[in-house]
């Protein structure tokens, strides 16, 4: 009923997406103020109609109906409410949805503040890109194809041919599969809204582009563009930073980038958006480079649509480790981005004669020249991300069956481009304010570069840097940074309101040396043995049983419960335990490791955290997955995370022990297990003050203690409790216990009463189950008491991440500077917007 | 044409050529086990043999399983890290390493999980209970 309506609800989308195109370029063709009004109802309508067709979509979710396909794949009975919310947009319909949803508040935006001539061509644009994304979630189905692919499809209509739906075409599973654990972050919840919003305001500039190429009024669009573009590239560089944060606190890959492909995808039309933005901000300053806005502005939409092809059609399906579902939608989305190109490079091209070309050429040492190299390095560097990323389609001009390129060409060519845009950002703030000839841009260079010698020179005696190439970068970054910050200066001074790009900037010097010294200056954290290990790998002294040597590194190492070990020379650390928690996630196990710097610096506990994954766990197994704890520090971040544990291997262990008991179907197997326990005491005879060694553990009868009457049984004619102490020889580990040994009548005959006392830690249980007071000795029965005892320990994997932080200061700044930026270019275009 | 065209195509065609020499350089193509027999550096893509022994080891710090790959052969594979998450739910492997004496020794490996993206549905759990 309720997805009935989210169906229809979808198809009135879809269709008045159909008609408020039509009759937006209708309006833009006439020049019809009242059809394009009537359009302006067609799209609020369709906004109207989305909503519906998502609120239907998230109470399936929260009612848990599992009959349609989009809820039993993504949630399960117990998800938290939050979760089931973003849940929502969880899976890729959903995701088209949410897109859809942010693009229609954007088209109102636009509808409210947009300016004649180009409102009705800017909103045919928006309701062009409406249509192909709805197109993808109508899901009609005309037998012979099918178009788009409904969040509200059942079960059955997603696998017909499933033996229990033909057999009960009704059926309703009782849970879902859940949502991926790894997906459970606050962080994930708002990474996808947030990259839909920058999607949905990357459609403007694109629009706006359009729509100037349409009226052949070629500069006044900038204005009410720029604003849009820097917000979304605003919301971009805070999801892909969403993004990267979050893979660096959950996953165990121990980065926050990784060159993957859907990062990258993520990326480039941020580059290409911020292309875009230098070539605007020449435009509006100086009235050139008109061809050269449109064309990114054209280009940053493209680059999205391109990677939404990329990650949704299953072309990386081989390559990234977290592409989406192939949807069958590979048609659609090659008909979307095909649409989109012809539109926007096809109608460029037919107007680039009559774009306006600037009359003479600028010169090398201008603001123009300078801002405009920055725009054609940052779309460099996107063209050779591009290039990279798309190895599935354009590696086949090299290979059949090609690999994503190795780690090593994205580094290669974004370095040395970095360093010429770092330099070109100074050069380039020092020209945007004032006009310089090359003496007196030396002049004011002298001290800014003076400083930044020293602080380079400093960075590389500190950091032990020995590559000339990485001199040349750190020196590039610490040059932006000073570069930038003596023109903030000076700005702040003279009007404080024009910082936004200065301060974007010197983002950007200060992310450059946060990477290279976070990816570059890692080092593993390890034990003085596996250190000594590595060595001995390194010189080849170390061979395999086959007689090979070993060239793999070890980077990792075990600790014994209490037992210290010293890690890179520097700290104590100590394994103490873990703690079942069960919370927030049930079986969550948290491990407790104390770190004890060596030079007497402040004591701190890490807890990284070990958990089995439900949705992928099944009765044979547990699949374990591992939280990270990151601490992070102004220096330096730790990351570590527990790669394996006593714990964990027991519990596999179980798993294994029941799955073959299982495949062995015996019939007296609960008789087995149950002498297999009787089997497993022994009994200890100990006579006061005696140590007894039995397997790993020694037991010493230290003394009788008087028992207090509340413990002990009704009619007791003997009570008594014995002080034990037991100790793990190995690790020093030792427990006391007090066990009660008591003798009472019953309907006058006697009985012993001991009670066993549980030690946790060692799964033992110990009874106090005789006493001779001849002898003046007791006998303990102890369960449990294993002989191939081991204490327990975990596998630690550590790494020290030198200026993380200034990675997320650099990025913050990116943030702060694009967000300056948007109010003051903002409220300029609402000042000429009143006074026309 | 006026020098600084010809300076500027030049330079694209340059810049674009030493780029796709690069590209085409720093990929390669995925093989099977016999073929990475003969390179130094191979790309395999197969699944989790999960008839072999597998396990991590503590004494040597390795953890070692068997592959099968697309073609079909089954060979041991040596990775230096702990097992990965989702290990045995992974659909499809892919490693990254050399071949020594029919043993692959993985440098990297990338898995191809279910999960959230997952479509391929398993109905197992939930089976006989109707609404």
């Amino acid at each position: 009923m309720i997805a009935e309506a989210g169906r229809w609800f979808l198809n009135f989308a879809f269709l008045f997406s159909v008609c408020s195109m039509g009759l937006y370029a209708f309006a833009s063709v006439r020049n019809n103020k009242k059809v394009e009004r009537i359009s302006n109802w067609f799209w609020g309508f369709k906004g109207v109609f989305v909503l519906g067709a998502s609120i239907a979509l998230i109470y399936l979710i929260m009612t848990h109906q599992f009959q349609y396909y989009y809820v039993w794949n993504y949630t399960s009975l117990d998800l938290e409410t939050k979760y089931l919310f973003s849940a929502f947009y969880g899976g890729q319909e959903g995701s088209f949805m949410l897109w859809i949803f942010f693009a229609f508040f954007v088209g109102l935006g636009l509808i409210v503040w947009t300016r004649k001539p180009y409102r009705a061509p800017v909103m045919f644009v928006m309701a062009m890109t409406q249509f192909f994304l709805l197109s993808m979630i109508i899901g009609w189905d005309f037998g012979f194809t099918k178009i788009g692919a409904s969040p509200f499809r059942t079960i059955a209509q997603e696998m017909p041919n499933a033996p229990f739906l033909q057999a009960n075409p009704d059926f309703v599973p009782q849970d879902g599969t859940g949502l991926n654990d790894l997906l459970k972050s606050p962080w994930m919840m708002i990474h996808p809204p947030i990259i839909f919003v920058g999607f949905s305001m990357m459609t403007v500039p694109f629009a706006f582009a359009i729509a100037s190429l349409w009226t052949k009024t070629y500069h006044e669009w900038i204005r009410p563009a720029l604003p849009w573009t820097l917000a979304a590239n605003l919301s971009l560089l805070t999801a892909i930073f969403l993004g990267g944060y979050w893979a660096y606190e959950t996953l165990s890959f121990g980065g926050y980038w990784a060159w993957d492909p859907v990062e990258n995808a993520s990326l480039v039309p941020w580059l290409i958006g911020t292309a875009g933005i230098h070539a605007m901000i020449i435009q509006r300053k100086s009235r050139r480079a008109h061809k050269a806005s449109l064309f990114f502005a054209i280009l940053a939409y493209v680059s999205i649509i391109y990677q939404t092809f990329l990650t949704r059609s299953g072309v990386l399906a081989d390559q990234s480790v977290h592409s989406f579902v192939d949807l069958g939608l590979y048609n659609q989305l090659l008909a979307f981005i095909l649409a989109v190109t012809i539109m926007g490079i096809g109608f460029y091209l037919y107007r680039y004669k009559e774009l306006p070309t600037p009359d003479k050429e600028s010169k090398f040492l201008s603001r123009e020249f300078m801002t405009f190299t920055g725009a054609m390095l940052l779309f460099i560097l996107g063209l050779v991300i591009i290039l990279g990323t798309s190895s599935p389609i354009l590696g086949k001009l090299f290979v059949d069956n090609p690999t994503p390129p190795e780690i090593q060409f994205y580094n290669n060519w974004s370095m040395p481009i970095a360093i010429i845009m770092a330099l070109a950002t100074v050069v380039g703030q020092y020209l945007f304010w004032e006009r310089h000839s090359w003496e007196s841009l030396a002049g004011e260079l002298i001290t800014p570069l003076l400083i930044t010698s020293t602080v380079s020179v400093v960075s590389i005696v500190l950091g032990n840097v020995t590559s000339i190439y990485y001199m040349i970068y750190i020196f590039a970054g610490w040059f932006t940074v000073i570069g930038n910050g003596t023109v903030l200066v000076r700005l702040l001074r003279k009007n404080p309101k024009l910082v936004g790009g200065t301060i974007t900037h010197i983002g950007f010097g200060l992310l450059l040396l946060g990477i290279i010294a976070s990816s570059v200056y890692t080092v593993p954290m390890l034990d003085p043995q596996t250190t000594n290990y590595n060595t001995r790998i390194e010189q080849g002294e170390v061979f395999d049983d086959e007689g090979f040597p070993i060239t793999q590194k070890v980077e990792m190492f075990e600790l014994k419960v209490n037992q210290p070990k010293l890690v890179n020379e520097k700290y104590m650390v100590t394994y103490e335990g873990y703690e079942l928690t069960n919370s927030p996630r049930p079986g969550q196990q948290n491990y407790r490791l104390r770190f004890e710097p060596i030079d007497g610096g402040e004591v701190f506990y890490m807890s990284p955290e070990v958990y089995p994954m439900l949705t992928s766990s099944g009765p044979n197994g547990v699949d374990w997955s591992v939280d990270p704890h990151v601490r992070t520090g102004m220096v330096k971040d730790i990351y570590l995370y527990v790669a394996g544990s006593k714990y964990v291997e027991q519990r596999n262990e179980e798993f294994e022990r029941n799955a073959q008991n299982e495949s062995m179907m015996p019939v007296g197997n609960q008789d087995e297990e149950q002498t297999e326990e009787q089997e497993d005491s022994q009994i200890i005879e100990l006579s006061r003050g005696e140590t007894k060694s039995v397997g790993p553990f020694a037991f010493t009868f230290r003394n009788f203690v008087p028992a207090s009457e509340e413990a002990l049984p009704e009619n007791t004619q003997i009570g008594i409790r014995s002080l034990i102490h037991i100790e793990h020889e190995s690790s020093g580990r030792a427990f006391e216990a007090e066990p009660l040994f008591a003798v009472y009548t019953e309907d006058d005959r006697s009985y012993t009463y001991s009670p066993p006392i549980e030690i946790k830690e060692w799964d033992m249980n110990v009874l106090f189950s005789k006493v001779r007071p001849e002898s003046d000795s007791i006998e303990l029965t102890v369960y449990g008491l294993d002989e191939n005892f081991e204490e327990d320990w975990v596998l630690v994997v550590a790494e020290q991440k030198p200026f993380v932080s200034v990675v997320w200061l650099g990025t913050f700044m990116l943030m702060a500077g694009f967000s300056i930026s948007i109010f003051r270019h903002w409220a300029r275009e609402k000042n000429t917007a009143e006074k026309n | 044409m006026k020098p600084k065209l010809i300076i500027g195509i030049v330079s694209i065609i340059v810049f674009t050529s030493l780029l796709m020499y690069n590209f085409g350089n720093s990929i390669s193509t995925y093989v099977n086990f016999e073929e990475a027999e003969a390179r130094t550096s191979s790309h395999v893509v197969g699944t989790w043999d999960s008839t072999g022994e597998y396990g991590f080891s503590r004494d040597t710090m390795q953890f070692s399983f068997h592959m099968k790959d697309r073609a079909g052969n089954v060979r041991k594979v040596i990775y230096p890290r702990p097992k990965p998450n989702n290990f045995e739910q992974a659909t499809q492997l892919v490693v990254i390493g050399e071949m020594r004496n029919n043993v692959f020794y993985a440098n990297e490996m990338l898995m191809k999980c279910p999960s959230k993206y997952n479509d391929s549905p398993d109905f197992e759990k939930a089976s006989t209970i109707e609404s």
